[in-house]
């Protein structure tokens, strides 16, 4: 990948943070708010995972393997904590 | 191929995987359950506390904001360094190590202060299951960054060995896939502790 690629992934990357940091104060239900900014942030985890290290250019099976266990985990946790603090 | 001085040096295997980048990426995998077992441990404490701090309410939101942006930048010049490693550029190699080195230990800084206001207003570990907490999962994830300082400055050092592309080039992506673990790991800090 190119230097410029990098950049416009870096772009996403901060409006992203920007659209997360600014729903935490939008006057909406916690459901919503925490279903919202923990949506923005697995997006941003995607764009990392897939550009900065990588994974899109993988083509190599075994490595999507050992690769993706850790992100399914990451899959998981979130839901986790999705369902832990809208009920609590 | 397989006699090549690259090949040795990366180790490749029968899966087609060099073998230090498939150690890489087992050892992110074991990263993940370390700290997926602490998101989980908080997760659980905060459903059973009474009481848990609001968005901003004890920690200062653009602080933190502040350094996810230090971070995500991070996360673009490492990317940038691996790419002048495919471009056998050893100027840039170095330039941009040398930025994800400033930007981390600037993330550092940032949170060292973060810390020093809460210790002013007498916030420790101990005082409070929430600082259990969020002292824990942040000093964790601040070892890590200072971790991947350590790791690129010594790659940083590397560089400036003859025959380094040949033989230690791919260390800069090793590296470099740890440093974007210790960002995505912040990716999701982040909005646990600051923002919901």
């Amino acid at each position: 990948m190119s230097y410029g690629k990098y950049f416009v992934i870096w772009i996403w990357l901060i409006v992203l943070l920007a659209a997360g940091t600014f729903i935490s104060t939008l006057p909406i239900s916690k459901t919503t708010a925490v279903g919202l900014i923990l949506f923005v942030s697995l997006i941003k985890a995607i764009l990392v995972a897939l550009f900065y290290m990588h994974l899109k250019f993988e083509r190599l099976v075994p490595l999507w393997i050992v690769a993706g266990f850790p992100f399914f985990l990451i899959g998981l946790a979130t839901l986790l904590v999705f369902a832990g603090i809208v009920s609590g | 191929m397989t006699t090549d001085a690259h090949s040795v040096h990366t180790g490749d295997t029968s899966t087609g995987i060099p073998s230090a980048k498939l150690g890489m990426w087992l050892f992110l995998a074991s990263e993940v359950m370390f700290f997926t077992g602490l998101l989980g441990a908080t997760i659980v404490l905060r459903a059973g506390m009474a009481h848990w701090p609001r968005p901003g309410e004890d920690l200062s939101i653009p602080l933190a904001a502040m350094n996810t942006f230090i971070l995500l930048s991070s996360s673009m010049t490492m990317a940038m360094s691996v790419a002048a490693v495919h471009q056998a550029d050893s100027k840039k190699i170095r330039l941009f190590l040398l930025l994800t080195i400033l930007l981390g230990t600037a993330f550092l800084g940032v949170k060292g202060y973060e810390y020093s206001i809460k210790f002013a207003h007498g916030h420790f570990p101990g005082t409070a299951l929430f600082w259990d907490c969020y002292f824990t999962l942040t000093g964790l994830h601040g070892l890590h960054v200072l971790a991947g300082i350590i790791a690129n400055l010594w790659i940083l050092w590397l560089t400036f060995r003859p025959n380094f592309l040949r033989s230690d080039g791919h260390r800069v992506e090793l590296s470099g896939l740890y440093w974007h673990f210790v960002d995505l790991v912040w990716i999701f800090l982040f909005p646990l502790l600051y923002l919901i």
